[in-house]
């Protein structure tokens, strides 16, 4: 027990000494974070520009629904000229431009609200398009805008508009996730990955191009105390990075700048990027249970499979290109970036091989959801892995240390 | 004389370099597999960002179910419509694989016929915000859309493009996926160079040479240039043949991306001169080229994002890489600046980690 407790303190302090591992572990991660806090604030809203040519009381009807589109726009109210200006130095995404004729042609049914967007690419003008009819839509039919969709008409009950349709929305849950809380999951197991498989390939490619691992195999512990005592080292050290950032995750409510209802300026938001946004829910006993299971069970798999890594490669450089390139593959295609159940088919299947997958389907689940349906497969699935890579890596090891 | 002798310094940092590579085959191998793996994830993200999958229970089939469900196909590329039975319809809204489930009642185009209004029943999967926020959006715009003509409709939306036809975000994704691919495989390989000499100890040799150190580094970085070019063709014919992204004018495709290309060669010697180890560089590389990929108008404008994040997005190369790429494929302008200043800045930041890496190599230089 003591030679495994040594050899795992040796490991972690080796690796506090290695900034370079540390880098190799961390940066990925941290980079991907301050990518989703970016992400959020570019998803949803767009810089609009809202040009009032007119004047009366239809065209004021206008320029209220656009403005009270909060969700939809970061408007800006300008003349024709500075509107005009703005668009071509991309201060805004677009112009929507209520003409100085409307008021009289509303009353004669052919009111028109022009849009001049700069449709770059389909995502962003897809998105201020939709918003930009919703709000026209909203002139006659109410119903048809957001508050609308939500709380316009009780089941049975029916409120005529023009276009002869509305529609009744029931949300699934009675929360809803920001973007960045949702996207955060794959980052903690991006960290995990990183710093499990690298931090373990890393320590044991050194100890076959140093030699040290002849010093070791000398030394009066017995083989499989050296196995367990780096699995042991691999997993203090993936836990020496975890801890500290779920802690702070759950934490970050209480720190000024990220309550739920500060609003810090953007560049705060930024630097404070993925902590600021994780505040993360407490999660029940039995949730809190399943959230450690998942952890543990995907340190443990990502620890064994660094074993494998360094041992089989044995060099540093190939070993971090190798481990960076592993945990690119294993964070998207497991769903990092993006939800895995709306891509195409042949994604999907593919997508059931990586256990990052059932990682992030399992602490999504564990986290934001009131149940845990699905968390038994995901960790049977992850449970599996962590015992056959953590196999693989003492067979392996102990032959190798023979 | 000291010309003749400055080629023959440079022809040798080339075969040196030559040599290198070919003994670090594994490594170039996997810095080029990088960048072709970043293309094709980040071009994953570009799937998902529209067609979001929503089930349709149709209890009408008359002739206007049949209407708005073709509007909501041509609803600004928002929905992916299913038509699974209902059970399985619930158990997919329940696992997370549909956003929403439609129910469009038996009585729908009987009500719209008499001129009555009927009802679109949505249930929503309200976990991701931005897919909510697309679905919500999207079927207002679908109902205009098959009810433009209805009396009583007095307002209509008139749109005006600045560009004569929309890029797909896929196109958009992954030519800017190229700006990265050449930061992340030109920028590691420059780093090489330089960080080697102080891995391997031979700088104190190096310093003891009388040859130019202009010559030998140039030789070197001209090696590693046309190695990192040739993982970018390779990442460039994926984009072309798999992609079916056609460039508006090759040639400018090529010269932007060897330009790109000697840029971050050059920037990444720059930084193996500060940091002075792979095992920092290879990671930090890594590291950086997500967030500078989405700082930087990878995935539209960078002004967009916010006057802070545009004025951050200038410290970042990627930013005039992106702008000068976009235009050489898709001949848009994505940063407000001429692209004659993104070509500029990039050659002077170019020139400015060439001097500022043969300064800290031949520092304390026996002459």
């Amino acid at each position: 027990m003591r030679a495994i407790w040594g050899l795992a303190r040796l490991d972690l302090a080796l690796w506090l000494r290695s900034p370079g591992a540390i880098a190799a572990s961390l940066l990925p991660a941290l980079g991907m974070g301050v990518l989703v806090a970016v992400l959020t604030n570019s998803v949803g809203q767009q810089p609009v520009a809202l040009v009032v040519q007119g004047q009366g009381r239809f065209t004021e009807r206008m320029a209220r629904l656009i403005k009270g589109d909060g969700d939809a726009y970061l408007l800006s109210e300008m003349s024709a000229g500075d509107a005009e200006q703005a668009l071509g130095e991309q201060r805004v995404a677009a112009i929507i431009s209520i003409p100085e004729n409307f008021e009289g042609a509303v009353t004669n049914g052919n009111g028109i609200v022009d849009l001049y967007l700069n449709n770059v690419d389909i995502d962003l003008s897809d998105d201020i398009r939709r918003s930009v009819t919703r709000s026209v839509a909203e002139f006659d039919a109410p119903q048809l805008g957001l508050l609308g969709e939500l709380h316009g008409v009780a089941a049975g009950e029916n409120l005529p508009n023009a276009y002869r349709i509305s529609v009744r929305e029931q949300d699934l849950r009675e929360t809803n996730v920001t973007f960045l809380q949702y996207q955060v999951i794959p980052i903690l197991i991006l960290v995990i990955v990183s710093s499990g498989l690298l931090g373990t390939a890393l320590l044991t490619a050194r100890d076959f191009s140093r030699q040290t691992a002849k010093v070791m195999i000398l030394s009066p512990a017995s083989r499989l105390s050296l196995v367990l005592g780096r699995l042991l080292g691999g997993t203090l050290i993936t836990l020496a990075l975890v801890t500290p950032l779920v802690a702070f995750g759950f934490l970050t409510k209480n720190i000024p700048y990220c309550a739920d209802d500060a609003s810090p300026p953007l560049w705060l938001k930024l630097i404070l990027s993925g902590p600021c946004g994780w505040i993360l829910p407490v999660p029940s006993a039995s949730h809190a249970l399943a959230l450690i299971a998942l952890l543990a069970a995907v340190t443990l798999g990502t620890v064994g499979l660094g074993i494998l890594i360094g041992m089989w490669i044995r060099d540093e450089k190939l070993v971090t290109m190798t481990g960076l390139n592993m945990a690119v593959y294993l964070f998207f295609l497991g769903g990092g970036f993006t939800t895995v159940a709306f891509l195409p088919d042949w994604i999907q299947r593919l997508s059931n091989f990586m256990p990052t997958k059932y990682a992030i389907d399992g602490l999504r689940q564990a986290l934001f959801y009131p149940d845990l349906i699905g968390v038994g497969r995901d960790l049977m699935v992850l449970g599996s892995c962590a015992i056959l890579s953590v196999a693989l890596a003492t067979f392996a090891l102990m032959r190798r240390w023979r | 004389m000291k010309l003749s002798h400055n080629l023959q310094v440079f022809r040798a940092a080339m075969k040196m370099e030559w040599a290198q590579l070919c003994a670090n085959r594994a490594f170039v191998i996997l810095s080029a597999l990088a960048a072709i793996s970043l293309i094709v994830m980040v071009s994953l993200f570009g799937l998902t960002g529209s067609y979001a999958p929503v089930a349709v229970i149709n209890q009408d089939h008359g002739p206007f179910s049949r209407r708005i469900l073709e509007a909501m196909d041509h609803a600004y590329h928002s929905f992916a419509l299913k038509f699974p039975p209902p059970e399985t319809a619930e158990a997919e809204l329940m696992s997370g694989r549909l956003v929403g489930i439609l129910t469009i009642p038996n009585d729908f185009t009987a009500k719209i016929e008499h001129g009555e209004t009927a009802n679109l029943d949505m249930r929503v999967d309200n976990l991701n915000v931005d897919l909510t926020n697309d679905v919500q959006r999207a079927l207002p715009a679908a109902i205009v859309a098959n009810g433009r003509n209805f009396p009583g409709v007095r307002v209509q939306m008139e749109e005006h493009d600045v560009w004569p036809h929309d890029t797909s975000y896929i196109s958009y994704l992954v030519v800017s996926g190229l700006a990265l691919d050449a930061m992340l495989i030109a920028g590691i390989l420059g780093a090489l160079i330089t960080a080697r000499e102080w891995e391997n100890q031979t700088l104190k040799m190096l310093r003891m040479t009388p040859a130019s150190f202009a010559a030998m580094l140039l030789g070197r970085l001209v090696v590693a240039a046309s190695a990192a070019a040739f993982a970018l063709m390779v990442a460039l014919l994926v984009i072309v043949q798999i992609y079916n992204v056609v460039p508006a004018s090759l040639s400018s495709v090529l010269l932007a991306l060897s330009l790109c290309v000697i840029i971050f060669v050059c920037l990444g010697a720059c930084l193996g001169v500060l940091l002075k180890r792979t095992l920092t560089v290879v990671p930090l590389m890594f590291g950086l080229v997500m967030p500078f990929y989405v700082a930087s108008g990878a995935l539209e404008p960078a002004r967009f994002d916010g006057e802070v994040i545009w004025r951050l997005a200038h410290l970042s190369p990627v930013y005039y890489a992106v702008g000068l790429l976009e235009w050489a494929f898709h001949g848009l302008h994505v940063t407000p600046e001429p692209i004659y200043m993104d070509l500029l800045i990039l050659l002077a930041l170019a020139l400015g980690s060439i001097l500022l890496a043969l300064n800290r190599l031949s520092r304390g230089r026996v002459r």
